[in-house]
């Protein structure tokens, strides 16, 4: 009879309640559902992947540069932040068997392998988030989700397991060293401290050479590191679905490590490197090292240990990843020279992966891809905004531009305009509305819009051009996918 | 380990299971290994505490026994309260009454500061202690013949479905049940499970759904409206009620699967006409404990009118310090011993007629006063601090502030908060096993149905450790 319940239960909840769940408690699936079936390559990662420096020209992910090489295909990422391979195992489980992807490019950052990550305090939430997307009946996994059948632990309990492998965690080095562990080589830096040119202490620099310490001064015990283990259950299913997989190894800041502490550091970071390099490649994985590839000024965080890189790191990396996938994409690839190369077609999807001018504008409330869309109306003119310098798009490039977006109007009275406005130091301000309500004629459905723009001579050397959605009605209009091609 | 856990889940049927297929006499070894190990899950160091407790009782039991009168017994009382007590001292109240020397002595200029220590309070700890003096009161009374066997002892203080949160049981109660021999029965089972069921769907189902609705208004309660806050408050009171009800629920069913009645623990407290009665409905093993071994000890009510007045007090503020170690909780059990002295003055000056009160509406209009008095003096209980209670009395009164109703509450909480009163006002002097055991089985389980899918589906799922367990 119980049975025949939890069979009835399990249908009622897959039916009625599930989907609700998983948007609550596992949005993460989004990032994978946002995946098209036709989507050749896989990129997946965390915050390295997207963050930029304010200061980019290019603020466009490792992924998008690594597309640019293979024009051809059709690449995509899974951007989860603070997430690791335990994370990107149960996500890529998720791609559905339709789907056309053939390659996986999966993050390997070394950091991740490290007491602090694995210990870390968003692991509870991370692994919560996972419960719901396992393979199991769907009543199973809720049922797991109540009685908190994952990883789930207080912060306190997180500190003292990091605590203990510091302490308990002996280093094994060829050479005389005279700490034996994280916590003493730690404590030790701490007391002596790192001092200014004058002979004083300089208490920044003290803490983060401690940061270091603690961020890299570990070994990878291939039996027992739960990252390993991770990694070899990604490489488990690559192989099972027959998926193409390289780990992308991704660079660190070795020049600041060893600045602050010292060869002693460089000597873990290069052991890890070469250990997982070794590991891998034994296990016939293309692993892509990037460890030394990025110089410290390229580092978007300088005052803490991260995989951040600005526009010319992230392409650096992309590139050797590119090269990477020669061998499985021969015909495709595309040599790239970024001195040279312009970037002359542009996307947003609005689920916050590629970062315009007013992301404040993005919100849930309606979405014709993914889960979000850029909401203009009451308090918000402007919709998401797309920001370039023209005057590097050589001129032959730059005769048209061609946008389509798609456009949700709540009424059919706002007056909401698509703008191109340019500006410069050497070119007059322009500015040109065009009526969303010329072409969407419908409320409260998604509209095509689609309009080719001609660019003036005039205009053509200025500094910024701007295009979105100018609507000061106060009536809703929401935009979404919106993609601009210069021609 | 927590009830409303999976590794509780396959602990509990395994630990029945071994316990129908061990023979009688070898049961109590399997219990106590089960209990410490259920202890030990959360933390291992703390179990020596629990050791440390139940040798020192058990040797002072023994000695008071071959004692012919109190006045020789008493050194061993004495060996025993201190211990006890002195565990509670150094774990839980030691830091708060370091602080408040030091705060003291700033205030006098006196540069001397009282370290504080830097360590995790042992979960039930307030629990365990009273249970075990309680014992070693009774010997030295007389009241009590000391226990021989170290390992029903041990197995009293440790036993595993009370030891974290209580029922606070007393020896003469729980021990003979322990030592009794159970043979299965499926009337136990049945009763049992349906107790866990209903525990489980008050702790997972309303008070972990109403917890994250209350904690939220709590972090910000600038930000919302007094409407939003008189909601939190009113959460809240159902939140810990909820919690504590269902942990006690559950310990009762967990039990008598194994033939071993504990107390009831609540009984519709927010029925109760007044406080006096509230506090006979709401944790009763702690108010009988206290009844029996500070009240009655102090002279409970055969003393002077002034005295009484203090005992009552005295009864109340102890009882709030014994939840925690903060001024919000001794203000908590303050307001509650002048309330209670307040309506014992005001029921003998306008004595209302037993008429009245036992109309519906005469009960219902005394149980909503009663209602309203608990969840304003929950403000303290809930609140970190003193002034962040009276910065919630604050921005409940001042309706002129955010006049918008923020507060997002899913439809889901407000049925199953109205399915919750309304099971309670059902259940009112009688308990869920009782009740549902009266109808037929397609109704039975069509409920447990309810029940079980409610729990798997609508359970709250941030991990909210039942309220008690910090106390």
């Amino acid at each position: 009879m119980l049975s025949v319940l939890l069979v009835g239960m399990n249908y009622l909840y897959k039916a009625f309640f599930l989907e609700k769940d998983i948007q609550k408690y596992s949005d993460v699936i989004n990032l994978v559902r946002a995946i098209p079936n036709d989507a050749d390559i896989v990129y997946i990662g965390e915050s390295s992947n997207i963050t930029f420096r304010s200061d980019d020209l290019d603020k466009r992910p490792i992924s998008a540069f690594i597309a640019d090489h293979y024009p051809n295909l059709k690449v995509y990422d899974i951007t989860k932040p603070a997430s690791h391979a335990g994370i990107y195992k149960v996500l890529l489980e998720n791609i559905p068997d339709s789907s056309n992807v053939s390659t996986v490019i999966v993050t390997l950052n070394l950091r991740s392998f490290n007491a602090q990550w694995i210990h870390s305090k968003l692991e509870t939430a991370l692994q919560k988030s996972l419960v719901l997307l396992k393979p199991n009946p769907p009543l199973y996994n809720r049922f797991l989700l109540s009685f908190k059948a994952y990883d789930i632990k207080s912060d306190k309990e997180r500190d003292r397991q990091v605590q203990r492998e510091w302490e308990k965690e002996e280093f094994d080095v060829p050479f005389d060293f005279q700490f034996s562990n994280v916590e003493e080589w730690d404590n030790y830096v701490a007391k002596e401290g790192v001092n200014n040119p004058d002979g004083s202490r300089n208490q920044e620099l003290t803490e983060l050479a401690c940061h270091y310490i603690k961020g890299y001064a570990f070994q990878i015990d291939t039996v027992n590191n739960p990252r390993i283990k991770d990694f070899n259950r990604i490489i488990q299913l690559t192989k099972e679905r027959g998926w193409n997989l390289v780990f992308n190894l991704l660079a660190e800041n070795t020049e600041r490590a060893k600045e602050l502490v010292g060869d002693d550091l460089l000597y873990f970071i290069q052991g890890n490197r070469e250990l997982l390099i070794g590991y891998y490649t034994h296990k016939g994985i293309t692993v892509v090292d990037n460890v030394d590839d990025v110089e410290n000024d390229l580092f978007v965080d300088q005052n803490w240990t991260t995989e951040h890189y600005a526009e010319k790191g992230r392409k650096t990396i992309a590139g050797n990843v590119a090269d990477s996938l020669k061998k499985y994409y021969p015909d495709h690839y595309v040599d790239i020279d970024y001195k040279t190369f312009v970037q002359t077609v542009f996307f947003n999807d609005c689920d916050q992966r590629t970062i315009w001018g007013q992301m404040q504008t993005i919100t849930d409330e309606e979405a014709y891809s993914g889960k979000s869309s850029s909401k203009t109306g009451k308090g918000n003119d402007y919709s998401i905004t797309f920001e370039y310098p023209l005057k590097i798009i050589p001129d032959s490039l730059k005769n048209e531009i061609s946008i389509h977006m798609k456009v949700y109007r709540n009424s059919l009275s706002d007056n909401g305009k698509l703008v191109i406005q340019a500006q410069g130091e050497h070119t007059d301000y322009y500015w040109n509305g065009f009526e969303l309500k010329e072409q969407v004629r419908k409320a409260n459905s998604w509209e095509d819009y689609h309009y080719t723009f001609s660019i003036p001579d005039n205009i053509k050397q200025a500094d910024l051009i701007k295009i979105y959605v100018y609507n000061p009605s106060g009536e809703n209009v929401f935009v979404d996918d919106f993609h601009i091609e210069f021609e | 380990m927590l009830f409303n856990t999976i590794d509780f889940v396959l602990f509990l049927p395994l630990v029945i299971i071994l316990y129908y297929m061990i023979p009688h006499k070898y049961r109590w070894i399997m219990l106590l290994v089960a209990s410490y190990y259920f202890y030990m899950s959360w933390k291992v160091e703390y179990v020596f505490l629990i050791v440390l407790s139940t040798l020192i009782d058990y040797i002072s039991g023994i000695q008071m026994a071959k004692l012919p009168d109190k006045k020789s017994r008493r050194p061993w009382l004495i060996l025993s309260l201190l211990t006890n007590l002195g565990l509670l001292f150094a774990f839980k109240y030691f830091n708060f009454v370091g602080a408040n020397v030091n705060l003291l002595f700033q205030n006098f200029n006196i540069f001397h500061e009282v370290p504080l220590m830097n360590v995790l309070l042992p979960v039930g700890i307030s629990f365990y202690t009273f249970q075990t003096l309680s014992y070693s009161i009774d010997v030295y009374y007389g009241k009590q013949k000391a226990e021989k066997h170290l390992g029903y002892f041990a197995l009293y203080v440790s036993f595993f479905p009370q030891l974290v949160a209580g029922p606070i049981e007393r020896f003469s109660r729980l021990t003979p049940q322990l030592k009794e021999k159970h043979n299965f029965s499926y009337a136990n089972l049945a009763n049992g499970l349906r107790l866990i069921l209903y525990g489980l769907f008050i702790k997972m189902v309303i008070a972990d759904n109403l917890s994250g609705i209350v904690d939220q208004v709590y972090t910000a309660p600038e930000k919302f409206a007094s409407s939003d806050i008189l909601t939190a408050l009113i959460f809240y009171s159902f939140q810990i009620y909820s919690d504590f009800y269902g942990y006690s629920v559950i310990a009762i069913g967990s039990a008598l699967i194994m033939g071993i009645h504990i107390m009831d623990n609540f009984k519709t407290p927010y029925l109760a006409k007044n406080i006096s009665e509230f506090w006979q409905r709401w944790h009763i093993s702690l108010s009988t404990w206290f009844r029996d071994y500070l009240y009655f000890p102090l002279g409970g009510n055969r003393v002077a009118k002034q005295r009484w007045i203090l005992n009552i007090l005295a009864v109340f503020i102890i009882s709030g310090f014994w939840h925690g170690a903060n001024w919000t909780f001794i203000i908590w059990g303050s307001l509650f011993g002048v309330i209670y002295l307040i309506e014992y003055l005001i029921n003998k000056s306008f004595s209302l007629s037993k008429e009245y009160k036992a109309y519906s509406f005469g009960h219902l209009f005394l149980a909503l006063k009663t209602f309203v008095l608990v969840t304003l003096i929950w403000v303290f209980f809930r609140s970190q601090s003193f002034n962040e209670a009276i910065d919630m009395f604050a921005l409940l009164f001042n309706v002129n502030r955010v006049t918008e109703a923020t507060l997002v509450i899913p439809l889901s909480t407000w049925i199953f908060l109205i399915v919750f009163v309304v099971s309670d006002i059902l259940l009112y002097n009688t308990r869920f096993d009782t009740w549902i055991g009266r109808f037929p089985m397609l109704f039975r389980w069509t409920m447990y149905s309810i029940l079980i899918f409610s729990i798997i589906a609508f359970a709250g799922v941030e991990n909210f450790p039942f309220i008690y367990f910090q106390f």
